[in-house]
């Protein structure tokens, strides 16, 4: 056993430990009845964002391309996993509950974001950077913008599409679930060969080119699965509401999400899961604290801690007291008393240690800065004339 | 006919508005390589100034508001983006839009929700080109953008500021050791982005004179898409972009049935263009080798 | 490796061990058990967009119950508001409701807004908590045995609209202006149009805007033919369309909207109706710039304490105002039919008691809304599927200049 336990990567397990755990206090105390309904939206809510912001982080923590329009195809997977099960809910006359039309409807949304998706990420092929950015961005709006103008038979338009509702003693429950479902595509998806091929691109795509790393395939099947986990959390959010509204899938939305990766850590799945949770939790605590005359203050808090937690992030500035006083070394000091060099050594050599963390730096400025091509196309362009 | 001509005016003249702030994220974007979420607030700003100086005169409002609005500009880039040099691009963007909300709370909090209408002057007097009217703020909004984009491509091209601008943008290090202060350059970018953000305002108001805390943001997302549309990072592709994306607008509106479907098809014909030309109508193309 | 790993679990049992005895304490508790006040909640945007009519609603029933409390509550025992702010965004709603019932709630006034309200009314049915809604107005908010509206529904409100065009602009070039993304509008727009006459659809004009456009000149350029153009629409919008518009127009047009554009002389500051050439009207049940009567006490007694500067009073904030007292009246006509209430009821005890007040054909009150000057039947009573009736006045803000 206690050799079972010192083989296994403690850091790629984390995340499902956490959840599980998560889900199996909430599953008994909500069993017994113990949790206020305030909690169990709140996690309904908790777990939307862990799924979006773990496929958004696919997208842009580990392929390094900015995706500005993640809610639209939480859109699509709202919309039309929400009319899939709202229309066999009616004509079939089950229960709103029922747990396979919930699953059937899951899968058609996802494939419906995942076609999207496809679609998005053929220009993604061409594009770079900002200019891929306001392309997702402007691909969401226009998503919305359709939904919002359809008639009241067919997507319900400005009035909202009417889903079913699923108990809220249970639906947390397939929420998680859901979460640990996309942390093991996207964990897997990441160490495995597609998983380095993506990252590889990242760094450099020339140079990944240059190995036959197929950039096309990589690039739609990044696209494809963010979408469709992004999807799956639309048709689960579907499911905690009475109408789907295309309002909601705003920009902004796409940016609360951006935020949750940014922040997480980029490449950083543990990290990301833990900001979207406690983000989540916040917005929801400063809407009860903050109330009446008090409510205006929500946004400027949220805005403060959000640029105080960059800054404090990001600074070159503060980067020594950033390094004397983080989670890690403070989780250091509690675990370290005896460090084990060879078993450090032992890791090395190994194929699922590649470094899946990035410096920020890295991403987006591919394409933007590249001092030494501008310059070198400079010297080409002199020679053309 | 008529109808034609005029929704083109009209076009033009929400083109020039477009223009006016797509002039000043293109300036940043180019010079500090950031996308400023926070520049369609600092029209926001503008406006409320405006109303709070409007009482005096309408001249007076307009300076205040530039003025401030260039205080505001160098005090976000101070406070919340400096810091922020030398990271990535990314965190500076989600600072950005944290001093979006930022500015928007502030105006919540000292001005309330409720619309303020705002108008500056008005004009009774129309020109008449043949069967065609054009009212005054229509001419002077063209006037003026037309003029600011002149002088900004002067500027930069022939001024020392203006040369050392292009330096910093172009390699921040290598400008650094010709001698450039980058911070100062950077300050004076905010500077000029901030004012041309007022001035935006000003058209703004002049066209649709009802300010909220809220006002900034579509024809800040507007104004981004019109700058890429054009090649962000090039100043006459702002225009460009702005009058073009202007002219689909009001054209979109003026077709009732299609009028629902001005965003979508506003940001379709972006995607369209990025897709035939990657780096926008006027952008700079870029080759990338290893 | 071995040891983080075990140390975290422990932590984690812990943690796991500690919340289970913290939650299980509170196991299907009434949360209102302990209150020492009736508890009226409302979720409304108090940030954003529509904040205004979020925050009148708000300062409005803050108003009501205060004015209640002084005159010594319920035979004693008093009123307390819980606001919470949904940004008019229905995602907010279940964190919002559940918040005020975690709060206390018992009874409440819904949503202000009908997207958001459509969510509350779920959350509504399965606690069985009563809500009179003072401005969603969608066709769907009411329900007739724990939701009701203090305002006229959509449908309503299109068909007296329309009825009033069929009656009065026979052979008139109509034009409607809506805002794509607004349920309200939209609802508006789409029972307006089912009840129009066909000779007037043959020639009417419809355009749209998405959001808050920087211009309205397309629009304006759309409907400059129209005699009558049709604006289900809101105050600050329609104050700049017709600023737009007013000079494209023929002098003699009307402009004619519904209870949207209540307060359109005086809620936007710094507009002056007067600069619109054409006449202006709405209908609405409320006059946010009455000079008489119970309304014009109501605008009185709210500039004085609130800053109208920042959140004008206006429709929303009146119907807040009639939800409360209306909620006191029901409370005091069940208490004379020998009802006990106490403040320490479940919300689902008062929901039973106030639907069945509200059910009745009898009861009926007299508010600041739906007030006609002058007309004894001014009264405000319930139909069976919760929906309001009142009276609809239309008002002129503005005639045309001569």
């Amino acid at each position: 056993m206690k050799k079972f336990l010192s083989t296994i990567k403690w850091k790629y397990y984390i995340g499902y430990l956490v959840i599980t755990l998560a889900l199996a206090v909430t599953g008994i105390l909500s069993a017994v009845n113990a949790l206020p309904n305030s909690t169990l939206y709140l996690l309904e809510e908790i777990t939307i964002a862990l799924i979006l912001a773990i496929s958004l982080s696919v997208v842009v923590g580990f392929l390094g391309e900015l995706s500005l329009g993640h809610a639209g195809f939480m859109c699509v997977g709202a919309y039309l996993g929400g009319k899939f099960s709202a229309v066999i809910c009616e004509k079939f006359a089950v229960s709103d509950s029922n747990f396979a039309v919930f699953l059937l409807s899951l899968i058609a949304g996802g494939i419906c974001a995942a076609v999207f998706g496809f679609i998005i990420g053929l220009p993604a092929l061409r594009l770079k950077g900002d200019y891929l950015a306001i392309v997702t961005l402007a691909f969401g709006e226009i998503i919305r913008n359709i939904f919002l103008n359809t008639s009241s038979e067919s997507f319900g338009g400005a009035l909202g599409l009417p889903t079913p509702r699923m108990n809220k003693n249970i639906l947390f429950v397939f929420g998680f679930l859901l979460v640990l479902a996309t942390l093991a595509v996207v964990q897997n998806l990441i160490r495995s060969k597609h998983g380095r091929a993506i990252t590889a691109i990242r760094d450099n795509e020339i140079a990944a080119r240059a190995t036959g790393i197929d950039i096309t395939k990589y690039k739609l099947l990044v696209f494809v699965i963010s979408s469709a986990f992004a999807g799956i959390a639309g048709v689960l959010y579907s499911y905690t509401k009475a109408t789907v509204r295309s309002e909601i899938f705003d920009y902004n939305y796409s940016i609360e999400i951006l935020v949750m990766v940014v922040i997480g850590g980029m490449g950083n799945l543990s990290g990301t899961m833990l900001s979207a949770a406690v983000i989540t939790y916040l917005n929801n605590k400063l809407m009860a604290v903050l109330t009446g005359n008090l409510a205006v203050l929500q946004n400027l808090v949220y805005a403060l801690i959000l640029i105080g937690i960059i800054i404090y992030n990001n600074a070159p500035a503060l980067k020594n007291v950033r390094e004397k006083y983080n989670l890690g070394t403070l989780w250091a000091k509690i675990t370290k008393p005896k460090k084990d060099p060879a078993k450090e050594t032992d890791d090395t050599g190994r194929w699922d240690v590649v470094p899946t963390k990035i410096e920020m730096d890295e991403v987006l400025t591919v394409g933007i800065i590249k001092k030494d091509i501008e310059a070198s196309e400079k010297k080409e362009e002199g020679k053309d004339e | 006919m008529e109808t034609f001509f005029s929704t083109l005016i009209n076009g033009l003249s929400l083109g020039g508005i477009y223009a006016m702030i797509a002039l000043g994220y293109t300036m940043v974007y180019g010079i500090a390589k950031m996308l400023n979420f926070a520049h369609g607030d600092i029209i926001m700003v503008g406006g409320y100034t405006i109303f709070l100086f409007l009482f005096i005169n309408p001249i007076v409002a307009i300076a205040a508001a530039i003025v401030f609005c260039v205080v505001i500009g160098i005090l976000i880039e101070k406070l919340a983006y400096k810091p922020l040099r030398g990271s990535s691009p990314l965190a500076v963007l989600i600072t950005a839009i944290g001093v979006s909300y930022l500015l928007q709370s502030f105006a919540q909090i000292l001005f309330g929700s409720a619309t303020k209408f705002v108008e500056i002057a008005t004009f009774e007097k129309k020109l008449q080109l043949g069967a065609v009217s054009i009212d005054i703020p229509t001419i002077i909004t063209l006037v003026c953008s037309a003029a600011v984009m002149a002088a900004l491509s002067i500027f930069v091209k022939y001024s020392k500021t203006g040369r050392a601008m292009i330096a910093v943008s172009e390699d921040k290090g290598a400008a650094q050791l010709m001698g450039i202060n980058v911070n100062t350059i950077i300050m004076i970018t905010f500077a000029i982005g901030s004012a041309l953000a007022a001035l935006a305002g000003v058209f703004t108001l002049l066209k649709s004179p009802a300010i909220t805390p809220t006002f900034g943001a579509m024809p800040g997302i507007k104004a981004f898409t019109a700058a890429v549309i054009g090649g962000i990072g090039s100043i006459p592709g702002a225009m460009v972009g702005g009058l073009l994306l202007g002219i689909i607008e009001t054209f979109s509106n003026a077709v009732p049935a299609l009028s629902p479907y001005t965003d979508a098809v506003e940001f379709s014909i972006l995607i369209i263009v990025l897709l035939v030309k990657p780096t926008g109508l006027l952008g700079k193309k870029r080759r990338e080798k290893v | 490796m071995k040891r983080s790993g075990r140390i975290l679990s422990v932590i984690l049992a812990a943690v796991m061990l500690a919340t289970a005895f913290a939650f299980t304490s509170c196991a299907d508790k009434n949360y209102a058990a302990d209150n020492t006040t009736i508890k009226i909640g409302v979720s409304g945007p108090l940030t954003g967009d529509y904040a205004s009519y979020g925050m009148a609603v708000s300062n409005c029933a803050k108003l009501a119950i205060e004015e209640i409390n002084a005159a010594g509550g319920l035979n004693g025992i008093m009123f307390e508001l819980i606001d919470t702010n949904d940004e008019a965004d229905s995602a907010k709603v279940s964190a919002t409701y559940s918040d005020m019932y975690q709060k206390g709630m018992q009874i409440s006034l819904g949503t202000v807004t009908t997207g958001a309200g459509i969510e509350f009314k779920a959350l509504a049915e399965e606690d069985n908590v009563f809500y009179l809604t003072p401005s969603a107005t969608g066709d769907a908010i009411p329900n007739g045995t724990n939701g009701f509206q203090m305002c006229f529904t959509d449908s309503n409100q299109g068909t007296a609209s329309a009825e009033y065009f069929n009656r009065n602009f026979a052979g008139k070039k109509i034009g409607i202006l809506y805002q794509a993304d607004n349920d309200y509008s939209v609802g508006i727009n789409n029972n307006f149009k089912a009840n129009l006459d066909d000779s007037l659809k043959a020639t009417m004009v419809e355009t749209s805007f998405t959001g808050k456009p920087t211009s309205y000149d397309s629009q304006a350029e759309s409907l400059k033919d129209c005699d009558v153009v049709f604006l289900p629409i809101y105050t600050s919008e329609a104050a700049v369309f017709m600023r737009a518009a007013t000079s494209k127009m023929k002098g003699d047009a009307i402009f004619f909207g519904c209870d949207g554009l209540d307060g359109i002389d005086t809620a936007v500051e710094g507009f002056d109706i007067n600069t619109i050439k054409q006449e202006v009207s709405y209908l609405s049940h409320f006059n946010s710039k009455a000079t008489e009567g119970p309304a014009a006490e109501l605008i009185a007694k709210y500039n004085e304490k609130f800053d109208e500067s920042k959140f004008p009073i206006n429709q929303f904030g009146a119907s807040a105002y009639d939800c409360v007292y209306a909620i006191y009246e029901a409370l005091k006509v069940a208490v004379a039919d020998g009802k006990t209430i106490t403040a320490t009821m479940s919300p689902s005890e008062f929901c039973d008691i106030l639907s069945e007040v509200f059910r009745k054909d009898d009861f009926t009150i007299r508010g600041v809304t739906g007030e006609c000057i002058g007309n004894e039947k001014s009264t405000i009573s319930w139909n069976d599927d919760g929906t309001v009736s009142k009276n609809a006045i239309k008002y002129v803000v503005k005639e045309a200049n001569a």
